[in-house]
């Protein structure tokens, strides 16, 4: 059974550390970003991204600490669901600061990263070419087919007037 | 390390372990400072709309210029602090903050669960639509693509698709250069495209406005909307319903895309590739080369 193995592992106090320190990093410079880009106030989008933060160093840590091959971002996704859960006594809190994130500051602060890293594999990228173009547009308009053509049948089954 | 029999999981585990718990990865300013630098950049230049028509506009966004700048500064010669070591750190840096993205689609996710519930069966079920991204997979393997066609043609390749190949998979893996190249591609080209395919389509297809408004979803926010404007400009009078159908959509392919993804695509994806890899495979037209 290759697929239930044992995936826990023993991270070091040093491990850990390094960890919260490049999620301060992180958390830093996307607040920064967040201001800069969405005028969101410091203080509250700096608790915000901790709260995420504190999410995912749980999440990572659970991956290695539990004996089960399963990947981190299940356990984080699982984690904000449920804190951002209508009714569970963390939502208010977790919503209000979390809401003073945008997903886009995230998202460009972790592209940066993405670019560097990125760099050493640039030689296969421009192997890809214009092939690589071609598969993009065709899969692009695949999703936007795919997904008006199910609608239209299941509005058209559920009767719901195309006004 | 330890024994784990081709678990391509653990193996890029160990790699970016290495980087990031053994070493001091925080302690790299050049890194990180490069990193500021960008983002304050690129959230002062903002985003930028070039109007090509009258619905027709380019939308580039910050985060367009911190991936181009980011790889620009790695690849440009004078630029002397950023090197292979800054490269591999910000590669396993990533496979952390990934993290962040997915912990605040989560909290996105459990916040809306009311309204998934309310919105009906139409807009959950489009999301299996675009599972019909994996129709194009025989097409990348006759022009000579190998396993880069998994991460390709699995989804749409947005931020949260990248990450979900890139975790599965690996950072230097065919699958993840093949889900970066569609992201690479998408954001450049994508927000584009897809205005002229909507503006086209509602030309031509006789579908229900609302199927297009739950359409435009596609799980990019630039995307969506570009793909809003000619869909509203089509059907005058039901601006409202549009912008509630295409927001949610895109909401959903954000959060419970990935699970589609996860669960349904990828595996479905791999089962085509094997299927299909011996019968129409060509030579790769992709030269391996070993990290390291």
């Amino acid at each position: 059974m290759p697929d239930f193995i044992d995936g826990s592992e023993n991270v070091s106090v040093h491990g850990i550390f390094n960890w919260i320190l490049l999620l301060l990093i992180f958390s830093i410079i996307t607040v920064i970003g967040n201001y800069l880009g969405y005028k969101h106030p410091i203080g509250d989008s700096f608790i915000g991204m901790c709260i995420l933060s504190l999410i995912t160093l749980v999440g990572v840590w659970l991956e290695r600490e539990l004996p089960f091959n399963i990947s981190s971002i299940l356990y984080i996704s699982v984690m904000g669901i449920i804190l951002a859960f209508p009714g569970m006594p963390t939502s208010q809190t977790v919503l209000y600061y979390v809401s003073h994130v945008e997903l886009l500051s995230i998202v460009t602060v972790f592209l940066a990263y993405v670019g560097i890293g990125m760099g050493k594999s640039w030689d296969e990228f421009k192997a890809l070419g214009w092939r690589a173009i071609v598969i993009t547009i065709l899969v692009i308009a695949a999703t936007y087919y795919g997904a008006a053509i199910v609608a239209h049948i299941v509005l058209v089954a559920t009767g719901v007037p195309a006004v | 390390m330890r024994d784990n029999d081709g678990q391509v999981e653990h193996i890029y585990r160990e790699k970016t372990d290495r980087r990031i718990l053994r070493k001091n990865p925080w302690k790299d300013v050049r890194l990180h400072g490069t990193v500021l630098v960008l983002v304050v950049i690129a959230e002062l230049i903002g985003t930028i709309t070039i109007p090509l028509s009258h619905d027709v506009k380019i939308t580039i966004m910050p985060l367009i210029y911190t991936i181009i700048l980011g790889l620009a500064f790695y690849l440009v010669k004078p630029i002397k602090w950023i090197h292979r070591k800054q490269a591999r750190i910000a590669e396993g840096a990533m496979m952390l903050f990934i993290g962040v993205l997915i912990a605040k689609l989560a909290v996105s996710s459990g916040q809306s669960i009311a309204l998934i519930f309310d919105m009906g069966p139409a807009l959950i079920l489009q999301e299996l639509g675009h599972l019909a991204t994996i129709l194009v997979l025989p097409i990348a393997l006759l022009l000579g693509f190998k396993k880069e066609s998994i991460g390709m043609t699995n989804s749409i390749g947005r931020e949260p698709n990248v990450a979900v190949v890139v975790d599965k998979y690996g950072f230097n893996s065919p699958e993840s250069r093949g889900v970066f190249a569609i992201f690479i591609i998408g954001t450049v080209i994508g927000t584009i495209f897809i205005s002229f395919l909507v503006t086209f389509s509602l030309s031509f297809l006789p579908l229900h406005p609302y199927a297009f408004a739950m359409a435009s979803g596609v799980g990019s926010a630039s995307m969506n909307a570009a793909a809003i404007g000619p869909t509203l400009a089509a059907f005058p009078g039901m601006e409202t319903q549009i912008e509630a159908f295409a927001g949610f959509s895109n909401l959903l392919s954000f959060c419970v895309g990935i699970y589609i993804v996860i669960f349904v695509a990828l595996p479905l994806t791999e089962k085509m590739y094997n299927w299909f890899e011996p019968k129409i495979g060509r030579d790769s037209i992709v030269k391996t080369k070993e990290d390291d």
